[in-house]
Protein backbone atom coordinates (compact mmCIF):
# COMPACT_ATOMS: atom_id res chain seq x y z
CA UNK A 1 0.00 0.00 0.00
CA UNK A 2 3.06 2.22 0.28
CA UNK A 3 5.69 2.45 -2.42
CA UNK A 4 9.20 3.74 -1.73
CA UNK A 5 11.70 4.91 -4.35
CA UNK A 6 15.15 5.80 -3.14
CA UNK A 7 17.02 8.05 -5.54
CA UNK A 8 20.40 9.68 -5.24
CA UNK A 9 19.70 12.03 -2.32
CA UNK A 10 15.93 11.97 -2.04
CA UNK A 11 13.25 9.43 -1.17
CA UNK A 12 9.81 9.31 -2.75
CA UNK A 13 7.13 7.74 -0.56
CA UNK A 14 3.85 7.17 -2.39
CA UNK A 15 0.37 6.13 -1.31
CA UNK A 16 -0.14 3.08 -3.50
CA UNK A 17 -3.75 1.96 -3.58
CA UNK A 18 -4.75 3.61 -6.86
CA UNK A 19 -7.82 1.44 -7.47
CA UNK A 20 -9.33 3.06 -4.33
CA UNK A 21 -8.00 6.56 -5.06
CA UNK A 22 -5.45 5.85 -2.30
CA UNK A 23 -8.15 5.73 0.36
CA UNK A 24 -6.51 5.20 3.73
CA UNK A 25 -6.87 2.04 5.79
CA UNK A 26 -5.18 1.61 9.21
CA UNK A 27 -2.44 -0.71 7.93
CA UNK A 28 -1.53 1.76 5.19
CA UNK A 29 -1.09 4.60 7.70
CA UNK A 30 1.18 2.57 9.95
CA UNK A 31 3.26 1.51 6.92
CA UNK A 32 3.43 5.14 5.81
CA UNK A 33 4.57 6.28 9.25
CA UNK A 34 7.28 3.61 9.33
CA UNK A 35 8.52 4.35 5.79
CA UNK A 36 8.73 8.10 6.45
CA UNK A 37 10.85 7.38 9.53
CA UNK A 38 13.07 4.92 7.60
CA UNK A 39 13.58 7.27 4.68
CA UNK A 40 14.49 10.17 6.94
CA UNK A 41 17.72 8.31 7.71
CA UNK A 42 18.49 7.48 4.09
CA UNK A 43 17.71 10.72 2.25
CA UNK A 44 18.32 14.46 2.54
CA UNK A 45 14.75 15.32 1.50
CA UNK A 46 11.45 13.42 1.21
CA UNK A 47 8.68 13.60 -1.35
CA UNK A 48 5.18 12.32 -0.57
CA UNK A 49 2.94 11.53 -3.55
CA UNK A 50 -0.04 9.41 -4.53
CA UNK A 51 -0.09 6.76 -7.27
CA UNK A 52 -2.82 6.76 -9.90
CA UNK A 53 -5.32 9.47 -10.79
CA UNK A 54 -5.44 11.41 -7.51
CA UNK A 55 -3.32 12.01 -4.43
CA UNK A 56 -5.76 10.74 -1.79
CA UNK A 57 -9.52 10.50 -1.24
CA UNK A 58 -9.24 10.31 2.57
CA UNK A 59 -10.28 7.43 4.83
CA UNK A 60 -11.74 4.26 3.33
CA UNK A 61 -15.21 4.89 4.75
CA UNK A 62 -16.67 1.53 3.75
CA UNK A 63 -14.57 0.03 6.52
CA UNK A 64 -16.05 2.46 9.05
CA UNK A 65 -19.72 1.81 8.31
CA UNK A 66 -21.37 -0.90 10.43
CA UNK A 67 -18.75 -0.42 13.10
CA UNK A 68 -20.78 0.81 16.10
CA UNK A 69 -17.74 0.63 18.38
CA UNK A 70 -15.97 2.97 15.98
CA UNK A 71 -12.74 0.99 16.25
CA UNK A 72 -11.68 1.39 12.60
CA UNK A 73 -12.33 5.13 12.68
CA UNK A 74 -10.29 5.36 15.89
CA UNK A 75 -7.37 3.58 14.26
CA UNK A 76 -7.56 5.79 11.18
CA UNK A 77 -7.68 9.05 13.14
CA UNK A 78 -4.85 7.98 15.42
CA UNK A 79 -2.76 6.74 12.50
CA UNK A 80 -3.32 9.96 10.54
CA UNK A 81 -2.34 12.13 13.49
CA UNK A 82 0.79 10.05 13.93
CA UNK A 83 1.80 10.39 10.25
CA UNK A 84 1.37 14.19 10.29
CA UNK A 85 3.40 14.50 13.49
CA UNK A 86 6.13 12.24 12.08
CA UNK A 87 6.37 14.30 8.88
CA UNK A 88 6.93 17.37 11.00
CA UNK A 89 9.30 15.73 13.49
CA UNK A 90 11.83 14.18 11.07
CA UNK A 91 14.96 16.24 10.53
CA UNK A 92 14.83 16.37 6.74
CA UNK A 93 12.37 18.56 4.79
CA UNK A 94 9.19 17.04 3.36
CA UNK A 95 7.69 18.07 0.02
CA UNK A 96 4.13 16.92 -0.65
CA UNK A 97 2.61 16.87 -4.13
CA UNK A 98 -1.17 16.89 -4.61
CA UNK A 99 -2.46 15.89 -8.02
CA UNK A 100 -6.18 15.64 -8.69
CA UNK A 101 -7.54 15.64 -5.15
CA UNK A 102 -6.58 15.69 -1.49
CA UNK A 103 -9.75 15.17 0.47
CA UNK A 104 -10.35 14.91 4.23
CA UNK A 105 -7.58 12.71 5.68
CA UNK A 106 -5.65 13.24 2.43
CA UNK A 107 -5.82 16.99 2.90
CA UNK A 108 -4.88 16.66 6.58
CA UNK A 109 -1.48 15.34 5.47
CA UNK A 110 -0.65 18.79 4.07
CA UNK A 111 -0.31 19.96 7.68
CA UNK A 112 2.87 17.97 8.22
CA UNK A 113 4.63 18.99 5.00
CA UNK A 114 7.21 21.75 4.73
CA UNK A 115 6.39 22.54 1.10
CA UNK A 116 3.17 21.70 -0.75
CA UNK A 117 2.72 21.60 -4.53
CA UNK A 118 -0.66 21.09 -6.22
CA UNK A 119 -2.12 21.33 -9.68
CA UNK A 120 -4.30 24.37 -10.30
CA UNK A 121 -7.48 22.34 -10.69
CA UNK A 122 -6.86 19.96 -7.79
CA UNK A 123 -9.72 19.65 -5.30
CA UNK A 124 -8.80 20.14 -1.66
CA UNK A 125 -10.84 20.22 1.53
CA UNK A 126 -12.13 18.62 4.71
CA UNK A 127 -15.75 17.65 4.00
CA UNK A 128 -16.11 15.36 7.01
CA UNK A 129 -18.67 17.07 9.25
CA UNK A 130 -21.37 15.85 6.85
CA UNK A 131 -20.56 12.27 7.85
CA UNK A 132 -20.60 13.16 11.55
CA UNK A 133 -16.81 13.23 11.88
CA UNK A 134 -14.92 16.16 13.41
CA UNK A 135 -11.85 17.40 11.48
CA UNK A 136 -10.41 18.70 14.78
CA UNK A 137 -7.51 16.27 14.27
CA UNK A 138 -6.23 18.61 11.52
CA UNK A 139 -6.68 21.91 13.33
CA UNK A 140 -3.41 22.29 15.24
CA UNK A 141 -1.11 21.85 12.25
CA UNK A 142 -3.31 24.02 10.04
CA UNK A 143 -3.16 26.79 12.66
CA UNK A 144 0.62 26.52 12.47
CA UNK A 145 0.58 27.26 8.74
CA UNK A 146 -2.39 29.40 7.66
CA UNK A 147 -4.51 32.12 9.26
CA UNK A 148 -6.93 31.13 12.03
CA UNK A 149 -9.78 32.58 9.97
CA UNK A 150 -9.02 30.33 7.01
CA UNK A 151 -8.67 27.28 9.28
CA UNK A 152 -12.13 27.92 10.70
CA UNK A 153 -13.75 28.33 7.27
CA UNK A 154 -12.13 25.23 5.82
CA UNK A 155 -12.97 22.96 8.76
CA UNK A 156 -16.66 23.83 9.17
CA UNK A 157 -17.42 24.02 5.43
CA UNK A 158 -17.66 20.87 3.32
CA UNK A 159 -16.63 22.77 0.18
CA UNK A 160 -13.69 21.53 -1.87
CA UNK A 161 -11.45 24.36 -3.09
CA UNK A 162 -9.15 24.48 -6.11
CA UNK A 163 -5.39 24.38 -6.03
CA UNK A 164 -5.40 28.08 -6.96
CA UNK A 165 -7.62 29.01 -4.02
CA UNK A 166 -5.60 26.75 -1.71
CA UNK A 167 -2.49 28.67 -2.73
CA UNK A 168 -4.22 31.97 -2.04
CA UNK A 169 -4.93 30.93 1.56
CA UNK A 170 -1.45 29.46 2.01
CA UNK A 171 -2.42 25.79 2.25
CA UNK A 172 -0.48 25.18 -0.98
CA UNK A 173 2.80 26.99 -1.73
CA UNK A 174 3.08 26.51 -5.46
CA UNK A 175 0.76 25.37 -8.22
CA UNK A 176 1.49 23.77 -11.58
CA UNK A 177 -0.90 23.91 -14.51
CA UNK A 178 -1.24 20.19 -15.22
CA UNK A 179 -1.70 17.38 -12.76
CA UNK A 180 0.91 15.35 -14.64
CA UNK A 181 3.56 17.92 -13.71
CA UNK A 182 3.07 17.67 -9.94
CA UNK A 183 5.45 14.76 -9.47
CA UNK A 184 8.22 16.33 -11.54
CA UNK A 185 8.05 19.65 -9.73
CA UNK A 186 7.84 18.07 -6.26
CA UNK A 187 10.91 15.94 -7.03
CA UNK A 188 12.74 18.97 -8.40
CA UNK A 189 12.08 20.97 -5.21
CA UNK A 190 13.24 18.06 -3.04
CA UNK A 191 16.44 17.85 -5.11
CA UNK A 192 17.03 21.58 -4.62
CA UNK A 193 16.56 21.17 -0.86
CA UNK A 194 18.81 18.10 -0.79
CA UNK A 195 21.68 20.10 -2.31
CA UNK A 196 21.56 22.83 0.34
CA UNK A 197 23.87 22.64 3.37
CA UNK A 198 22.31 19.92 5.52
CA UNK A 199 23.03 21.31 8.96
CA UNK A 200 21.49 24.68 8.06
CA UNK A 201 18.34 23.01 6.70
CA UNK A 202 18.01 20.76 9.75
CA UNK A 203 18.56 23.64 12.18
CA UNK A 204 16.08 25.86 10.36
CA UNK A 205 13.36 23.20 10.17
CA UNK A 206 13.69 22.26 13.82
CA UNK A 207 13.76 25.92 14.91
CA UNK A 208 10.57 26.63 12.92
CA UNK A 209 9.00 23.59 14.61
CA UNK A 210 9.92 25.06 18.00
CA UNK A 211 8.52 28.49 17.09
CA UNK A 212 5.24 26.86 16.04
CA UNK A 213 4.96 24.64 19.14
CA UNK A 214 2.39 26.83 20.91
CA UNK A 215 0.03 25.73 18.12
CA UNK A 216 1.18 22.22 17.30
CA UNK A 217 1.12 21.32 21.01
CA UNK A 218 -2.64 21.13 20.55
CA UNK A 219 -2.34 18.18 18.14
CA UNK A 220 -3.24 15.60 20.79
CA UNK A 221 -6.19 17.68 22.04
CA UNK A 222 -7.49 17.89 18.46
CA UNK A 223 -7.14 14.15 17.97
CA UNK A 224 -9.00 13.56 21.24
CA UNK A 225 -11.91 15.72 20.05
CA UNK A 226 -12.13 13.73 16.80
CA UNK A 227 -11.88 10.46 18.72
CA UNK A 228 -14.66 11.49 21.12
CA UNK A 229 -17.21 11.23 18.30
CA UNK A 230 -16.18 7.90 16.83
CA UNK A 231 -18.95 5.33 16.77
CA UNK A 232 -21.55 7.94 17.73
CA UNK A 233 -25.12 7.42 16.46
CA UNK A 234 -24.82 10.56 14.28
CA UNK A 235 -21.67 9.26 12.61
CA UNK A 236 -23.01 5.71 12.20
CA UNK A 237 -26.30 6.90 10.68
CA UNK A 238 -24.56 9.19 8.24
CA UNK A 239 -21.96 6.62 7.23
CA UNK A 240 -24.68 4.01 6.68
CA UNK A 241 -26.62 6.51 4.54
CA UNK A 242 -23.63 6.86 2.20
CA UNK A 243 -24.31 3.37 0.92
CA UNK A 244 -28.09 3.64 1.51
CA UNK B 1 33.59 58.80 7.90
CA UNK B 2 29.88 59.52 7.55
CA UNK B 3 27.42 58.56 10.26
CA UNK B 4 26.36 54.88 10.05
CA UNK B 5 22.74 55.80 10.71
CA UNK B 6 20.90 59.03 9.91
CA UNK B 7 17.81 60.03 11.87
CA UNK B 8 15.65 62.89 10.59
CA UNK B 9 12.30 64.05 11.90
CA UNK B 10 9.74 66.07 9.92
CA UNK B 11 6.57 66.78 11.82
CA UNK B 12 5.29 63.51 13.28
CA UNK B 13 7.36 61.29 10.99
CA UNK B 14 10.88 60.15 11.90
CA UNK B 15 13.05 58.52 9.22
CA UNK B 16 15.95 56.21 10.06
CA UNK B 17 18.32 55.68 7.14
CA UNK B 18 20.88 52.89 7.28
CA UNK B 19 23.88 54.65 5.80
CA UNK B 20 26.52 52.26 4.56
CA UNK B 21 25.75 52.23 0.85
CA UNK B 22 29.23 50.99 -0.14
CA UNK B 23 28.45 47.71 1.68
CA UNK B 24 24.76 47.58 0.66
CA UNK B 25 23.94 48.67 4.23
CA UNK B 26 25.11 45.36 5.69
CA UNK B 27 24.80 45.23 9.45
CA UNK B 28 28.15 45.68 11.14
CA UNK B 29 28.53 46.42 14.87
CA UNK B 30 28.71 50.15 14.03
CA UNK B 31 25.47 50.00 12.04
CA UNK B 32 23.68 48.01 14.77
CA UNK B 33 24.93 50.36 17.52
CA UNK B 34 23.77 53.33 15.48
CA UNK B 35 20.35 51.78 14.94
CA UNK B 36 19.94 51.02 18.66
CA UNK B 37 20.74 54.66 19.48
CA UNK B 38 18.40 56.03 16.82
CA UNK B 39 15.52 53.77 17.89
CA UNK B 40 16.01 54.81 21.54
CA UNK B 41 15.84 58.41 20.43
CA UNK B 42 12.61 57.80 18.51
CA UNK B 43 11.09 55.98 21.50
CA UNK B 44 11.39 59.08 23.66
CA UNK B 45 10.31 61.50 20.91
CA UNK B 46 6.88 62.87 19.98
CA UNK B 47 6.95 61.21 16.54
CA UNK B 48 3.98 58.98 15.64
CA UNK B 49 5.59 57.12 12.76
CA UNK B 50 9.07 55.70 12.19
CA UNK B 51 10.16 54.97 8.61
CA UNK B 52 13.21 52.72 8.19
CA UNK B 53 15.03 52.78 4.85
CA UNK B 54 18.47 52.37 3.31
CA UNK B 55 20.89 54.83 1.67
CA UNK B 56 21.81 54.16 -1.95
CA UNK B 57 20.59 51.17 -4.00
CA UNK B 58 20.02 48.62 -1.21
CA UNK B 59 17.75 48.53 1.83
CA UNK B 60 19.95 46.18 3.88
CA UNK B 61 21.99 43.20 2.68
CA UNK B 62 21.76 41.48 6.08
CA UNK B 63 24.59 40.62 8.44
CA UNK B 64 28.04 41.84 7.50
CA UNK B 65 29.47 38.57 6.13
CA UNK B 66 33.04 39.83 6.47
CA UNK B 67 32.45 40.27 10.20
CA UNK B 68 31.06 36.77 10.71
CA UNK B 69 33.70 34.97 8.65
CA UNK B 70 36.13 34.03 11.40
CA UNK B 71 39.15 33.73 9.08
CA UNK B 72 38.66 37.40 8.11
CA UNK B 73 37.53 38.94 11.41
CA UNK B 74 39.85 36.85 13.57
CA UNK B 75 37.19 37.00 16.27
CA UNK B 76 35.07 33.85 16.78
CA UNK B 77 32.82 35.72 19.23
CA UNK B 78 31.83 38.49 16.83
CA UNK B 79 29.08 36.45 15.14
CA UNK B 80 27.18 35.93 18.37
CA UNK B 81 27.73 39.56 19.40
CA UNK B 82 26.22 40.80 16.11
CA UNK B 83 23.32 38.34 16.25
CA UNK B 84 22.50 39.20 19.86
CA UNK B 85 22.58 42.90 19.02
CA UNK B 86 20.24 42.29 16.06
CA UNK B 87 17.92 40.23 18.30
CA UNK B 88 17.71 43.05 20.86
CA UNK B 89 17.21 45.62 18.09
CA UNK B 90 14.24 43.70 16.67
CA UNK B 91 12.64 43.49 20.12
CA UNK B 92 13.21 47.22 20.65
CA UNK B 93 11.66 48.17 17.29
CA UNK B 94 8.66 45.91 17.90
CA UNK B 95 8.02 47.53 21.31
CA UNK B 96 8.00 51.11 19.93
CA UNK B 97 4.78 53.02 20.53
CA UNK B 98 5.34 54.55 17.08
CA UNK B 99 3.98 52.80 14.00
CA UNK B 100 6.94 51.46 12.05
CA UNK B 101 7.21 51.39 8.27
CA UNK B 102 9.94 49.59 6.33
CA UNK B 103 10.51 51.43 3.05
CA UNK B 104 12.38 48.80 1.06
CA UNK B 105 14.26 50.77 -1.58
CA UNK B 106 16.35 47.84 -2.85
CA UNK B 107 17.76 44.52 -1.68
CA UNK B 108 16.42 43.38 1.70
CA UNK B 109 18.30 40.17 2.36
CA UNK B 110 18.42 37.81 5.34
CA UNK B 111 18.50 39.88 8.53
CA UNK B 112 17.62 42.92 6.40
CA UNK B 113 14.48 41.19 5.22
CA UNK B 114 13.79 40.08 8.78
CA UNK B 115 13.88 43.73 9.82
CA UNK B 116 10.98 44.43 7.44
CA UNK B 117 8.93 41.68 9.15
CA UNK B 118 9.43 43.35 12.54
CA UNK B 119 7.91 46.58 11.19
CA UNK B 120 4.15 47.10 11.21
CA UNK B 121 3.91 48.01 7.52
CA UNK B 122 6.23 47.27 4.59
CA UNK B 123 6.34 49.39 1.44
CA UNK B 124 8.47 48.44 -1.55
CA UNK B 125 8.61 48.49 -5.33
CA UNK B 126 8.28 45.84 -8.02
CA UNK B 127 12.02 45.64 -8.79
CA UNK B 128 13.25 45.27 -5.20
CA UNK B 129 14.77 41.94 -4.16
CA UNK B 130 13.74 40.39 -0.88
CA UNK B 131 14.42 37.03 0.70
CA UNK B 132 16.09 34.69 3.12
CA UNK B 133 19.06 32.96 1.42
CA UNK B 134 20.64 31.99 4.76
CA UNK B 135 20.33 28.22 4.23
CA UNK B 136 22.17 28.58 0.91
CA UNK B 137 25.13 29.94 2.90
CA UNK B 138 24.93 27.15 5.46
CA UNK B 139 23.50 29.45 8.13
CA UNK B 140 20.20 29.53 10.00
CA UNK B 141 17.92 32.61 10.09
CA UNK B 142 16.97 31.86 13.69
CA UNK B 143 16.87 35.44 15.08
CA UNK B 144 14.39 36.68 12.54
CA UNK B 145 12.38 33.45 12.10
CA UNK B 146 9.88 34.32 14.88
CA UNK B 147 9.17 37.65 13.15
CA UNK B 148 8.84 36.06 9.70
CA UNK B 149 6.37 33.51 11.11
CA UNK B 150 4.31 36.36 12.65
CA UNK B 151 4.31 38.31 9.38
CA UNK B 152 3.64 35.48 6.90
CA UNK B 153 2.14 32.67 8.97
CA UNK B 154 4.03 29.46 9.72
CA UNK B 155 3.43 27.71 6.39
CA UNK B 156 4.68 30.38 4.00
CA UNK B 157 7.49 31.31 6.40
CA UNK B 158 8.63 27.68 6.34
CA UNK B 159 8.62 27.65 2.55
CA UNK B 160 10.60 30.86 2.05
CA UNK B 161 13.15 30.13 4.77
CA UNK B 162 13.82 26.51 3.73
CA UNK B 163 13.90 27.23 -0.02
CA UNK B 164 16.26 30.20 0.43
CA UNK B 165 16.97 32.47 -2.54
CA UNK B 166 15.38 35.86 -3.16
CA UNK B 167 12.12 37.07 -4.72
CA UNK B 168 10.95 40.20 -6.52
CA UNK B 169 8.91 42.94 -4.87
CA UNK B 170 5.86 41.64 -6.74
CA UNK B 171 6.32 38.08 -5.43
CA UNK B 172 6.85 39.49 -1.94
CA UNK B 173 3.57 41.38 -2.26
CA UNK B 174 1.79 38.19 -3.36
CA UNK B 175 2.79 36.31 -0.19
CA UNK B 176 2.19 39.23 2.19
CA UNK B 177 5.82 40.11 2.89
CA UNK B 178 5.21 43.53 1.28
CA UNK B 179 1.97 45.40 2.05
CA UNK B 180 2.16 48.24 -0.49
CA UNK B 181 3.99 48.15 -3.80
CA UNK B 182 5.12 51.03 -6.02
CA UNK B 183 5.50 50.29 -9.73
CA UNK B 184 9.18 51.16 -9.70
CA UNK B 185 11.98 52.50 -7.55
CA UNK B 186 11.17 56.12 -8.50
CA UNK B 187 7.65 55.77 -7.13
CA UNK B 188 8.68 54.47 -3.72
CA UNK B 189 9.42 57.77 -1.95
CA UNK B 190 6.02 59.19 -2.82
CA UNK B 191 4.15 56.02 -1.84
CA UNK B 192 6.07 55.84 1.45
CA UNK B 193 5.24 59.48 2.19
CA UNK B 194 1.53 58.93 1.44
CA UNK B 195 1.35 55.94 3.77
CA UNK B 196 3.42 57.55 6.53
CA UNK B 197 1.23 60.69 6.35
CA UNK B 198 -1.90 58.58 6.62
CA UNK B 199 -0.52 56.57 9.56
CA UNK B 200 0.46 59.83 11.28
CA UNK B 201 -3.20 60.90 11.32
CA UNK B 202 -3.86 58.22 13.96
CA UNK B 203 -4.09 59.24 17.60
CA UNK B 204 -0.73 58.38 19.22
CA UNK B 205 -2.41 56.82 22.26
CA UNK B 206 -4.80 54.77 20.12
CA UNK B 207 -1.93 53.55 17.94
CA UNK B 208 0.24 52.66 20.94
CA UNK B 209 -2.60 50.82 22.68
CA UNK B 210 -3.42 48.87 19.53
CA UNK B 211 0.18 47.91 18.91
CA UNK B 212 0.55 46.89 22.55
CA UNK B 213 -2.43 44.58 22.30
CA UNK B 214 -1.28 43.03 19.01
CA UNK B 215 2.17 42.42 20.49
CA UNK B 216 0.61 40.70 23.46
CA UNK B 217 -1.69 38.52 21.35
CA UNK B 218 0.95 37.37 18.87
CA UNK B 219 3.68 36.71 21.42
CA UNK B 220 5.91 39.60 20.33
CA UNK B 221 6.79 40.32 23.96
CA UNK B 222 8.34 36.89 24.43
CA UNK B 223 11.94 37.98 24.13
CA UNK B 224 13.42 34.61 25.03
CA UNK B 225 12.64 32.99 21.65
CA UNK B 226 14.42 35.76 19.73
CA UNK B 227 17.40 35.75 22.10
CA UNK B 228 17.59 31.96 21.94
CA UNK B 229 17.52 32.36 18.15
CA UNK B 230 20.72 34.42 18.36
CA UNK B 231 22.49 31.60 20.24
CA UNK B 232 21.24 28.96 17.79
CA UNK B 233 22.15 31.04 14.76
CA UNK B 234 25.62 31.71 16.18
CA UNK B 235 26.17 27.99 16.81
CA UNK B 236 25.29 27.11 13.19
CA UNK B 237 27.40 30.02 11.93
CA UNK B 238 30.50 28.66 13.71
CA UNK B 239 30.29 25.22 12.03
CA UNK B 240 32.98 24.43 9.43
CA UNK B 241 30.23 23.87 6.82
CA UNK B 242 28.89 27.41 7.29
CA UNK B 243 32.33 29.02 7.44
CA UNK B 244 33.34 27.25 4.22
CA UNK B 245 30.14 28.35 2.43
CA UNK B 246 30.65 31.96 3.59
CA UNK B 247 34.28 31.96 2.50
CA UNK B 248 33.25 30.67 -0.94
CA UNK B 249 30.60 33.39 -1.24
CA UNK B 250 33.05 36.17 -0.37
CA UNK B 251 35.58 34.97 -2.99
Amino acid sequence: MIKVELQDQIAIVSLDRPEKRNAMVPEMLSQLDQEIKNCAHKARALVILGEGKTFCAGFDLKMCANDPGGETMRQLLTGLSMVVRTMRAIEVPVVLGVHGAAVAGGCAMLGGADIVIADEQAKLGYPVVKIGVSPAVSAAFMMASITPGAVRTRLVDTELISGIEAKRIGLVHETVENRDDVRGRAVEIAEILAKKPGSAIRATKSWLNEICEPMTNNAQAGLDVSLSLTGSPEEQERLAALWG
Amino acid sequence: MSAPVILETKGLIATLTINRPEARNAMSIEILDGMHKAVDEVASSDASVLVITGAGRAFCAGMDLKAVLIELSGDPGLGEELLTSLAKLTLKIRKLAQVTVASVNGAAIGGGCGLTCVCDVTVSHADAKLGFPEVDLGICPAVIAPWVVKKLGGGVARKVMLMGGVMSGQEAKDIGLVDHLADDRDGLAELTQTIADRLATGGPKALAATKGLLNEIDGSNEAQMVLKGAKLSAAVLATPEAQAALAARLK
